[in-house]
């Protein structure tokens, strides 16, 4: 399989301390905790951990299905997410130290009174990229289709110009509808839930094309029909309702309904695990195939970790909230360093029962392995590109092991 | 196979739907043996009937279901023909079920605790009550064995030695009862205990007095001849404790401690209670002849180690010796008369196979003899044998069954081909009128009668086939051992009769049950509903819920398919557990394969409603025979695949319209012509493998598995160092 050279290539999508925290009654829920990654152009980015580690949360995250808590996500270089937690947290430090200042020391008086102007200059402006970053992106498209019309305009005459007129005003609508988040597309987990039983599969498909201002309906069926054989379905099938199809076949419209919005981020959320193994196959091959053709970038989301393995370029381990490492998949698979994910690899079934038999499994329990008591952990560079989340004290242990 | 100790067999079930759309057969002829303590796993895609199967051991196939034939055997009863009533008792208490999804599985609005603890309060009495039976109808069968076997003259003996076990038994009981009453009280007493102090520490809101006070009441009722020996006056002192505590108690909100005092008088009186209960229990079956025989002596002037070392030699010297050799005379009488019984009733059987197969065979006249086999049959049952013989109870209904199937075939045939014909000529007389005709001919549904015929015979053979078996082994029955099993069969039935499950007792054992399948502070939980839990959580608790009632055979549904490794590697670890501390037996259905290579001893794989590869764990993993487990192994990647996965093209067929051939051969790459004509027969590999394929067949040509597969199992087999 041609894939990119990942060293050197484009970040697409950057996560920074991303923060989701859930109301639960009188206290937060904090389902993803200062998780940060970087996705590049082209690669499969695999999530895995186990249920309610907030992979999927922060899957729904970077789509902005929440709003998120702190932290900022850039997609192709333009922030789409930002939340103002952090910036609050600290305009009330600030201000808890200034009222016990009391008088005295002018110089700490005006760092602090400047930082919290500052901070407050950073929530109008993570406000503003929250709220407004599809009106950015689609004001600049509006400008792209500008710049290529005009001048063609003025050049034409008579009829030809009637026509240019007309797909003129067309491409601005949908320039104007326009959305940056539309360029990151989901598929879900579970094909029965995620799929509108009183919609045709024609309908589902092109619901994203009609909702950006696609009105030409022949270029409509042409593209439902096109995507439907790219994913191995016929044309016949867009008349049909969702019961009328197995299971892989539903989760093939759930990727054709993603995939149809030309996306350039996708994210995967668990596509396989409601599947049969024999599917499954079918769907990883799919996919596989989508992603050499339409040079998708993928963030795989998933709780089995052989197919994880299988499919993805990195990987990201996250424990209840919490990256704990991150490694090209042959190196997590080599060099587990993070005792959370040497306990949930010794966990993997496989085809083998001599092996199984003798497997032992380690199990992980956070409050034993690690004392994060006096030392706060973070996520640091072990070898170069393996991330862990450790303390000093642990890093300097890692370190060891692997002679450094 | 008799050298098997087989607890559920599976014969040739066929169970199909009815749906508008025609009948769907969802499990065409599946036979299988479950061995007591082993792990069968039926491996296959969703819709190859592997649920269906297991639905129908336990009798909950949905209502549009039609069995069409077949038999479940499981002690001594056929599942498939008992009355709902008869299915109840054996539903959740001897075979449970581990449902695939958990969120349907459980009530969403009935709490947890309620939830694992409702079947052990149901069964309770039920289970009792029957214990009770299944005591006096053996006690009855030994009595009448040994007073023929020792003649009449020693008939009064006999009776008088049956009445003194029985008597002792019931002394024994008695005490036994009082005492299981003092130690469930003190069990309740220890929930709610221990219940009150972690709470306490949590800082929870608290009801002190309410909760003293149950306490109290509880602690009142610790009190037993054995139980709470010499612990009388601290007993009543940790009491009058609890009580002065409670005067002054208050209730404290979230957040608050529970006043010093209070606490330590509840641990204290814990301790106490824990300590008792630490003891040994008393062997009230030897106790009660001893006081029977002696009323009025003092039991407690010896420590109870002591006693129960006395009262064994006591009870060996005066009674159990000669009992014992008494009823081994009954054991070897009862065994020896049966024998000679099934002799004759396979020289009958022989004799009447030839009447089933004729053609002057009637309804009426086959099951006026079939009667007259079964009852032969059935007495030539040996009534002492404590593992019944499914096959012998069974063989009336059998019989029965299929001469109906062969009749009501015979009548329905013609019937069914006049319809087809009728439909038929009607489609293609519109045809020929030039119309569009948008309806199908629903094909003809004709029974081979040819077959239903050997299905009566092929009853007889098996029976037969049984019995002389049977007779082949009769030289090697050790009837000391044998005697030996019967008594401790009739004290395990005694002691069932007073196990009394109360309420508190079956909380304790539901948070037992909570811990043991690994849910984080039970107490709390015990409380909640199941939306309060997660995936894995809920799981655990459905199996939970079906080790509730202590099964024979468990049923697993797909119960870690919606899990991630690390639980379903602990779910797995634990029924593998559970497995080996219970001797229980296990059905374990699944899509991937990789589960099941550490949990089972033998693997059916099922397509289409057949079996088409059957062996053991070893034998299917490294060397599959059939191309379906080819494509099943070649679909998943594991940790060392780079290659493109191999996955099975197309959907399992639809099964209203059934394939002729092999149902897998439209997806199959090494089909063959024969494939889409005939079904294959099962081919054996060795000894326990088999596979239905063509490839087996000695013309076939020499076709290699998938590279894949050959490649992994290479590789495995370096890993392990062992050879195929």
């Amino acid at each position: 399989m041609g894939r990119p050279d990942n060293e050197n290539g484009e970040v697409l999508l950057r996560v920074e301390n991303l923060c989701q925290y859930f109301k639960s009654g009188s206290y937060e829920n904090k389902a993803v905790d200062n998780v940060s990654f970087d996705i590049k152009k082209g690669e499969v980015f695999g999530l895995v951990g186990e249920s309610g580690c907030g992979k999927t949360t922060t899957g729904r995250s970077i789509i902005k299905i929440y709003d998120i808590t702190s932290g900022s996500i850039y997609f192709k270089g333009q922030r789409i997410c930002a939340g103002t937690r952090s910036y609050r947290d600290a305009i009330k430090a600030a201000k808890k130290e200034l009222s016990e200042l009391k008088g005295g020391n002018e110089a700490r008086r005006k760092e602090l009174e400047a930082e919290i102007e500052k901070n407050k200059e950073e929530i109008k402006k993570a406000k503003f990229d929250h709220k407004n970053s599809d009106k950015l992106y689609a004001a600049e498209q509006v400008k792209k289709v500008k710049a290529e019309y005009e001048p063609k305009l003025e050049k034409a005459t008579g009829e030809e110009k009637a026509k240019l007129q007309k797909e003129y005003k067309d491409a601005l609508r949908v320039a104007k509808n326009t959305r940056l988040i539309t360029q990151i597309q989901m598929i879900f987990q579970d094909p029965i839930a995620s799929l509108n039983p009183r919609m045709t599969v024609r309908e589902i498909i092109s619901e994203g094309m009609v909702i950006n201002g696609i009105r030409d309906k022949e270029y409509i069926d042409k593209k439902v029909y096109d995507i439907l054989e790219t994913v191995g379905l016929v044309r016949e099938h867009a008349g049909r309702y969702p019961h009328e199809f197995s299971g892989g076949q539903r989760q093939r419209i759930g990727i054709a309904r993603s995939v149809v919005m030309e996306p350039e981020l996708l994210i995967a959320d668990e596509p396989v695990s409601a599947l049969d193994v024999s599917i499954q196959a079918q769907v990883i091959n799919l996919l596989n195939d989508l992603r050499d053709q339409l040079g998708l970038t993928i963030l795989f989301i998933a709780h089995d970790l052989s197919v994880v393995k299988y499919f993805s370029d990195r990987i990201g381990v996250m424990y209840y909230g919490n990256m704990v490492e991150l490694a090209t998949s042959e190196e997590l698979f080599r060099h587990p360093i993070h005792p959370y994910t040497r306990s949930l690899l010794s966990a993997i079934p496989l085809p083998d029962p001599r092996s199984e038999k003798k497997r032992v499994r380690i199990t992980y329990n956070a409050l034993a392995a690690h004392d994060y008591s006096v030392d706060k952990p973070s996520l640091r560079e072990i070898i170069p590109g393996h991330f862990v989340h450790c303390n000093d004290a642990e890093e300097a242990a890692y370190r060891k092991e692997f002679n450094l | 196979m008799a050298n098997k100790d087989t607890i559920l067999q599976v014969k040739n079930l066929k169970v199909s739907f009815r749906t508008t759309g025609g009948t769907v057969k969802a499990v065409r002829d599946v036979s299988f043996d479950l061995e007591r303590g082993k792990t069968l796993a039926i491996v296959g895609e969703s819709g190859s009937g592997k649920s269906v199967t297991s639905k129908a051991i336990l009798g909950i196939l949905a209502g549009n279901s039609i069995i069409e034939g077949g038999e479940i055997l499981y002690d001594g009863r056929d599942l498939l023909k008992i009355t709902e009533e008869e299915m109840c008792d054996i539903r959740g208490n001897r075979i449970s079920m581990i449902f695939q999804d958990p969120l349907s599985s459980l009530n969403p609005i009935v709490k947890i605790g309620r939830q694992i603890t409702e079947a052990m309060l149901l069964k309770d009495k039920g289970n009792r009550r029957a214990a009770r039976k299944d005591f006096n109808t053996m006690l009855a069968e030994i009595r009448t064995n040994c007073t023929a076997a020792l003649g009449q003259g020693e008939a009064a003996r006999v009776a008088e030695m049956t009445k003194t076990f029985d008597d002792f038994n019931i002394e024994g009981i008695k005490m036994e009862n009082s005492y299981n009453t003092a130690r469930a009280a003190s069990e309740g007493f220890l929930a709610d205990a221990e219940d009150f102090l972690f709470l306490a520490e949590k800082k929870q809101r608290l009801d002190v007095k309410a909760n003293l006070a149950t306490m109290e009441g509880k602690l009142k009722q610790v009190k037993d001849e054995f139980f709470t020996h010499g612990y009388d006056d601290k007993l009543w002192a940790a009491y009058s404790a609890l009580k002065s505590a409670a005067s002054g108690a208050k209730a404290v909100k979230e957040g608050e401690m529970v006043p010093e005092n209070i606490r330590k008088a509840v641990s204290d009186a814990e301790a106490l209670v824990k300590e008792l209960q630490g003891r040994t229990v008393p062997d009230f079956f030897r106790i009660g002849y001893y006081k029977m025989k002696n009323p009025g002596a003092d039991l407690h002037s010896q420590s109870v180690e002591e006693l129960n070392a006395s009262c064994l030699t006591y009870l060996d010297d005066n009674f159990m010796k000669e009992f014992l050799a008494m009823e081994e005379k009954g054991t070897r009488y009862s065994f020896d008369t049966a024998l000679e019984k099934k002799k004759k009733v396979v020289e009958s059987l022989k004799a009447a196979r030839p009447f089933f197969e004729s053609a002057e065979l009637t309804r009426s006249s086959g099951k006026k003899r079939a009667g007259e086999l079964a009852k032969e049959v059935e007495g030539s049952i040996d009534r002492l044998e404590i593992r019944k013989d499914s096959m012998a109870y069974t063989f009336g209904f059998a019989m029965n069954d299929a001469i109906d199937r062969y009749f009501n075939a015979e009548k329905k045939n013609p019937k069914e081909e006049a319809r087809f014909a009728r439909q038929s000529a009607k489609r293609e007389a519109l045809i020929a009128r030039g119309k569009t005709v948008d309806w199908k001919v629903v094909p003809k549904l004709v029974y081979d009668l040819d077959e239903l015929k050997a299905n009566i015979t092929g009853t007889i053979d098996a029976m037969v086939a049984h019995y002389e078996d049977y007779i082949a082994k009769a030289d090697t029955v050790d009837f000391s051992a044998r005697s030996v099993e019967l008594v401790d069969y009739l004290k395990e039935r005694a002691s069932q009769v007073v196990y009394k499950v109360t309420r508190s007792m079956a909380h304790e054992k539901a948070i037992q049950l909570m811990e043991e399948v690994g849910i984080p502070e039970p107490r709390i939980r015990y409380n909640q509903y199941p939306f309060e839990f997660s995936g894995g959580m809920r799981q655990r608790i459905v199996i939970a819920i079906a080790l509730a009632a202590n099964p024979d055979i468990l049923i697993c549904d797909e119960p870690t398919t919606a899990l991630d490794v690390t639980i379903q590697a602990q779910i797995l670890e634990l029924i593998n557990k559970l497995k080996a501390e219970r001797n229980l037996s296990v059905i374990f259905i699944t899509h991937d394969l990789g589960v099941v290579a550490n949990m089972a001893d033998e693997i059916a794989v099922m397509y289409a409603g057949k079996l088409v590869e059957y062996g053991t764990a070893d034998e299917v993993f490294y060397d599959p025979r059939h191309p379906y487990t080819w494509a099943l192994l070649a679909s998943m990647p594991d940790l060392d695949t780079t290659e493109k996965l191999d996955a099975i093209p197309g959907t399992p067929p639809n099964m209203i319209y059934p394939p002729k051939g092999d149902a897998f051969a439209a997806r199959n790459k090494y089909a063959m012509q024969i494939d889409f004509e005939e079904q294959p027969p099962e081919f054996a590999v060795s000894d326990t493998h088999w596979a239905a394929t063509w490839l087996l067949h000695p013309n076939a040509p020499k076709v290699e598995p998938p590279k894949i597969i050959t490649d992994r199992i290479a590789r495995m087999l370096k890993k392990s160092g062992g050879e195929a």
